[in-house]
């Protein structure tokens, strides 16, 4: 090959320090090049979430020395914003240029870039990270700044973005790197650079010996980890490597107890057979599952019974007949609601006949599915009052209660108009689960009045 | 539904003025003037017109007029002086109230770090249930501990208000974060004065880059740039009501908090009014993947209610109590409807105002301690005002069916006689409620020991007790016959918190001796046979199966020989110990010869009016509208609209006209045609007119059917031409 311009050792570290990235570093070398080496005015480096994008341009930049500003996209706020900062961070790091003035809009950010790039002798690169998830960003925007390397000689623009659009940067297209994501072999490769150790009971000295039989448990159980469950829920090497250390202490807890050798891996798989069904590791939370139960178990031991918050009672009843205003049909309300037809109980079908032809002939998506539907508050206050087991005699503390379900965001505004008009359409915001446990604790059985 | 007409009460009250087109304003006195400031007597004057205000008496005179000026000033003296006390106490209560969530928030956010967490933003979900209302007051405190106690840097509270966009919600945090802890290190502030030109040098530097570049006031480097001045300060966000927050503006903040997260080292606190799922369900994935932390319960809001109500009802420091049915209608609505303390509170505090408004004799309760000057402020109004109290009338029939005419004689003739009695008999009424707060407490605690699985709280209890129900009720009866069954263990513990709980001597004295006998028991029995719970005889519980009556004569007469001889000896003193508990309860509770209806002057110690509250509190509105339009007579109450024999009337051209719109609009359905509408709403108003003047009817009926749209009733749409559509049904 004769793109690489660079000290050959230079490139081995960094393969060495980034595994599977070969091609893309290389590339990379061919375009970026030292300070003799022509670059192109723009450069796109795209791939999805964790693959080392972000983490190789810099190792990169900073090792073969070039000048170069990092201007964080995501960080910005406003155009603005990013402006200001690219003329900042551009003066700053070529050092000097005047302070005059500041870059509102993309135009004056040129003309002060060329004025502070106009006495540079070296390249100089602009990276221009998640560059996609700039706020207000438009592609006015992102051809404008493409430009920049055009206008100015010395300038070269490095966008990094995830999902490259064709003709993004409205020009003729800049060459891009692609970072591919890794795969199942290159993910484990990678994640062999961290080997967590085996906390092993005891152990008088760490030796080469163990160090290769940690490596060989850490591999297998990784490719085990995708198999069963990364593969599906986190290809991203980052997430992929969360969950890999969630599990790996409790994994190796019966060979650091000595009860399991590191050589016989399948009956150790068996033994944690559940662990790789679970789902706990793979969902995100906030609170991780095994802390908040430890917490709940400890408050049931002290005798409190567990920190439950309610809603009053008619609140209750107010969002179990806002949902069944959101997804029951209007029309059908006559049958379920009104008092004369044996309280509301469904009727049931007679399941001899079997699926008649009408049904068959329009099928339709079940209710659920399609989302809530708006409705006139009037229409959940009626159906309110024929939910409720007695009479009551609306007051404004009902009123009130919309209202705080509403700021609790249980009950959403569907329409534009005032909080007051008559009109004004109201949306369900709570999912079927929520509202059975609601219904249960209320000894309402909404499943009786639900649409199917 | 149940809102009565009002009758001729406003026609006193009518003011010429108001219908005046224009009128000169004239000041009610000079010192309401505005005064020039002036720097030097501004502070005199200030206390002035506090002095002033404080006497000035906002209540009006009562007993037809003939309340003195004294009295009228020292019922409102007491009113203040009394709800002063009881909201202090209440306001200690809710201080301490949520001390244990605020040292756990505390202890996260002085120990958060994202090396802790993962490489997360810390994050403590703080569940504080759906009250609404109490929200600001918690996170303001969480805010004072933080910055003032435990001094970790800025907090900013940011609320739904705030946050209509990114760039404002930023802009507030920015300033609030740089700005809040100027006094904290002030040698800085000097330091920074030396090189500034800005009359505020601190923010402008932080504004400026080293360049001189001003940022943005909404550039989080602000905060960065402050951050790295002041070292290892934490900036605590707060965010009181996630739920109301804009889900987009909420995940763009926190990601870009994850962003700056190894510059500034951020910690959040997010408040969850509904339950963590709803909160997840909310934001994106990759947004809480940024965030990992605890969450931290927020005490029920019951166990603050229960601690309220005990301080001021049935404690022996409150003076004025409420009554059985105010009480239902204050618990109903908390449990029903508001689950707010605050609601809560703010009722309580109407009751004592109504209370002191509007009964004269209210100024009793300011005597309470001290009896001395009572006679002197009762005057011959008064003394004849306290005849008239249906609780002296009941106690002057006592006397007279225990045939003490001549105290009876006094009572009714004597004024100087009544003056003397009430100021004897008000520490007798006062006292009435104290022992039954300490009977209440009793109970609650008895029951709390004995019963584990119901446990009643003593609000319930107490209007219960009080409407006399809790004798009959199954609730006392429950505690003694599983008093009866205790083991020494449970009943050692129940009696160690009831003589902590209630030190009250009718109940301690009694129980001391016994406590020490079985304690001394139960040493006994553990140094011989090193058993070390006795059990009573009357405990069955232990063999439950019990097939027939034989077995069970079988099975009982075993457990009796079971028995060692402490064990019978400890149920001798069981045994004693239950009568000792059911004597007082029967005493207390009893309703018919300690009942409320016999206390003298329970009038003014309890408040017992439903009405101005649930007119106040929870007003119908809708109802009150829907009745005045469909029967206009029971406002109107005129001779043209009412039938001789009050039946139903119907439609009438004599009624409003809007009242005659309303009615035809119920008989319609979901879409009206105007011009059916407005045929029948002709002919009722012509009635037997041959010639009435169809342009008077056509304005009228335009301006009720503007009327009923500015009602809110109908609407125009856009289904049918000549059309309106009904927006309103009545009786929802």
């Amino acid at each position: 090959m004769t793109d690489v311009m660079l000290p050959e050792e230079l490139l081995t570290a960094l393969n060495e320090r980034f595994p599977c990235r070969a091609p893309q570093i290389r590339r990379l070398a061919a375009l970026v090049g030292t300070d003799e080496t022509p670059s192109p005015p723009a450069l796109v480096l795209h791939g999805l979430e964790a693959t080392g994008k972000t983490t190789i341009l810099r190792a990169f930049l900073d090792r073969t020395e070039a000048s170069y500003t990092w201007v964080a996209c995501h960080e910005c706020v406003t155009v603005r914003q990013l402006v200001e900062r690219i003329s900042a961070g551009v003066t700053e790091s070529v050092g000097g240029g005047d302070d005059a003035g500041r870059a509102g809009d993309v135009c004056a950010l040129g003309v002060r870039l060329s004025v502070a790039l106009s006495g540079a002798e070296r390249k100089h690169f602009l990276v221009l990270d998640r560059v996609d998830r700039t706020r207000e960003g438009s592609s006015v925007l992102f051809a404008a700044l493409g430009r920049l390397g055009e206008m100015i000689p010395s300038l070269t623009v490095i966008f990094i973005l995830s999902v490259p659009r064709p003709r993004f940067l409205s020009s003729a297209e800049p060459p891009h790197i692609h970072f591919a994501p890794y795969t199942k072999e290159e993910s484990i490769k990678v994640l062999s650079k961290y080997v967590r150790r085996i906390p092993f009971q005891d152990i008088e000295e760490y030796t080469e010996e163990d160090a290769k039989e940690e490596l060989y448990v850490w591999q297998k159980f990784c490719g085990t980890v995708w198999d069963s469950l990364a593969k599906g829920t986190a290809r991203g090497v980052v997430q992929f490597r969360a969950i890999v250390d969630d599990m790996w202490e409790p994994f190796v807890k019966p060979i650091a107890e000595g009860k399991y050798g590191t050589r016989n891996y399948s009956s150790l798989y068996l033994l944690h057979k559940d662990m790789f069904r679970r789902e706990t590791d793979v969902v995100d939370m906030v609170v991780p599952a095994g802390a908040g139960e430890k917490a709940a178990t400890k408050s049931e031991s002290t005798g409190n019974p567990p920190c439950v918050h309610d809603l009053p009672y008619y609140s209750k009843f107010l969002l179990c007949a806002a949902y069944l205003a959101s997804y029951n049909p209007a029309r059908q309300d006559a049958t379920f609601f009104m008092k004369s037809n044996d309280f509301g109980r469904k009727k049931r079908r007679g399941g001899t006949t079997g699926p008649t032809k009408r049904t068959a002939k329009n099928r339709k998506i079940h209710r659920r599915l399609l989302g809530p539907q708006a409705f006139p508050l009037e229409r959940l206050q009626a159906i309110f009052a024929a939910i409720l087991p007695h009479r009551l005699s609306s007051s404004a503390d009902i009123q009130t209660q919309i209202a705080t379900l509403t700021s609790l965001r249980l009950l959403t505004k569907a329409s534009a108009t005032d909080v007051l008009e008559a009109s004004t359409k109201w949306r369900v915001n709570a999912g079927w689960d929520y509202i059975r446990h609601i219904a249960r604790s209320v000894k309402f059985d909404i499943e009786d009045f639900v649409a199917e | 539904m149940e809102s009565t007409p009002p009758e001729e009460v406003y026609i006193d009250e009518f003011d010429p003025k108001e219908h005046q087109g224009c009128y000169i304003f004239t000041l009610d006195g000079e010192e309401d003037r505005p005064t020039k400031r002036r720097k030097t007597k501004g502070k005199q004057r200030a206390t002035e017109k506090a002095a002033v205000e404080e006497e000035k008496c906002l209540f009006p005179v009562l007993l037809d007029g003939k309340e003195t000026e004294s009295t009228l000033k020292l019922r409102y003296r007491t009113y203040c002086k009394l709800w002063e006390a009881q909201e202090k106490r209440t306001k200690a209560i809710l201080d301490s109230f949520n001390s244990k969530t605020l040292g756990d928030v505390s202890a996260f956010v002085k120990d958060a770090a994202p090396e802790k967490f993962e490489g997360k933003i810390p994050t403590a979900l703080v569940l504080a249930g759906p009250n609404i209302a109490s929200h600001e007051l918690l996170f303001e405190q969480l805010a004072q501990r933080i910055r003032n106690q435990d001094r970790t840097g800025p907090v900013v509270v940011l609320t739904s208000k705030d946050a209509t966009s990114l760039k404002t919600t930023l802009r507030k945090l920015i300033r609030d974060a740089t700005q809040q802890d100027e006094g904290v290190d002030d040698e800085e502030d000097i330091a920074r004065k030396v090189g500034g030109v800005d009359e505020d040098p601190q923010r402008s530097s932080l504004l400026t880059r080293s360049q001189s570049t001003k940022l943005l006031n909404y550039d989080l480097q602000i905060l960065q740039t402050w951050c790295r001045s002041h070292a290892g300060q934490k900036v605590t966000i707060a965010i009181q009501d996630s739920e109301a927050f804009d889900s987009n503006v909420l995940s763009d903040l926190i990601t870009l908090f994850g962003s700056y997260l190894d510059r500034i080292p951020f910690v959040l606190l997010v408040g969850i009014a509904t339950s963590v799922e709803i909160f997840h369900d909310k934001l994106p994935k990759s947004t809480i993947r940024l965030m990992r932390g605890n969450k931290f319960d927020v005490e029920r809001a019951e166990e603050c209610l229960a601690q309220i109500f005990n301080d001021s009802i049935t404690s022996d420091k409150a003076v004025l109590r409420l009554g059985a049915s105010v009480c239902d209608f204050l618990l109903e609505r908390y449990r029903d409807h508001t689950q707010s303390i605050q609601t809560f509170v703010g009722a309580l505090k109407y009751a004592y105002m109504s209370h002191f408004y509007a009964n004269p004799l209210s100024i009793i309760l300011g005597f309470i301690d001290n009896p001395d000057g009572l006679g002197e402020v009762l005057s011959t109004e008064h003394v004849e005002a306290i005849r008239n109290v249906p609780s002296f009338r009941r106690y002057v029939e006592g006397k007279l069916a225990a045939k003490e005419v001549g105290e009876v004689r006094k009572l009714l003739a004597d004024d100087n006689y009544v003056r003397h009695t009430v100021a004897e008999k008000i520490l007798e009424s006062r006292n009435y409620g104290i022992e039954l707060g300490q009977a209440l407490a009793f109970l609650e605690i008895g029951r709390s020991c004995t019963l584990a699985q119901n446990k009643t709280p003593r609000y319930e209890l107490y209007a219960k007790a009080l409407s006399g129900e809790l004798q009959t009720g199954p609730s006392i009866r429950e505690f003694l016959m599983s008093l009866k069954r205790m083991s020494s263990t449970a009943l050692l513990n129940l009696l160690e918190n009831v003589m902590q709980e209630v030190p009250i001597p009718a109940i301690t004295e009694p129980l001391k001796p016994l406590q020490e006998k079985i304690k001394k028991l139960v040493e006994e029995a553990a140094a011989s046979g090193g058993k070390k719970t006795l059990i009573s005889e009357f405990d069955i519980t232990n063999n439950t199966l019990r097939g027939t009556a034989v077995s069970k004569k079988v099975r009982l007469g075993e457990q009796k020989s079971s028995l060692t001889k402490q064990d019978t000896e400890y149920s001798a003193l069981v045994q004693q110990v239950y009568a000792i508990a059911e004597s007082y309860l029967t005493v207390n509770f009893n309703s018919s010869q300690h009942g409320l209806q016999n206390v003298l002057l329970h009038e003014i110690f309890f408040y017992d009016l439903r009405s101005p509250h649930s007119a106040v509190f929870a007003p119908k509105p809708r109802s009150t509208i829907e009745r005045g339009l469909s029967r206009p007579q029971d406002y109107l109450d005129c001779s043209c609209c009412t039938s001789g024999d009050g039946e139903e009337v119907g439609i009438r051209g004599t009624q409003p006209p809007a009242s005659i719109i309303y009615q035809l609009y119920l008989e319609s359905g979901a879409l009206i045609n105007i011009y059916d509408l407005w045929s029948a709403f002709y002919s009722v108003i012509a009635g037997d007119e041959e010639e009435f003047d169809a342009q008077t009817a056509q304005a009228l009926f335009y301006r009720s059917l503007a009327e009923m749209r500015f009602l809110g009733f109908v609407k125009h749409t856009k289904k049918k031409t000549d059309h309106i559509a009904k927006l309103a049904w009545k009786g929802i």
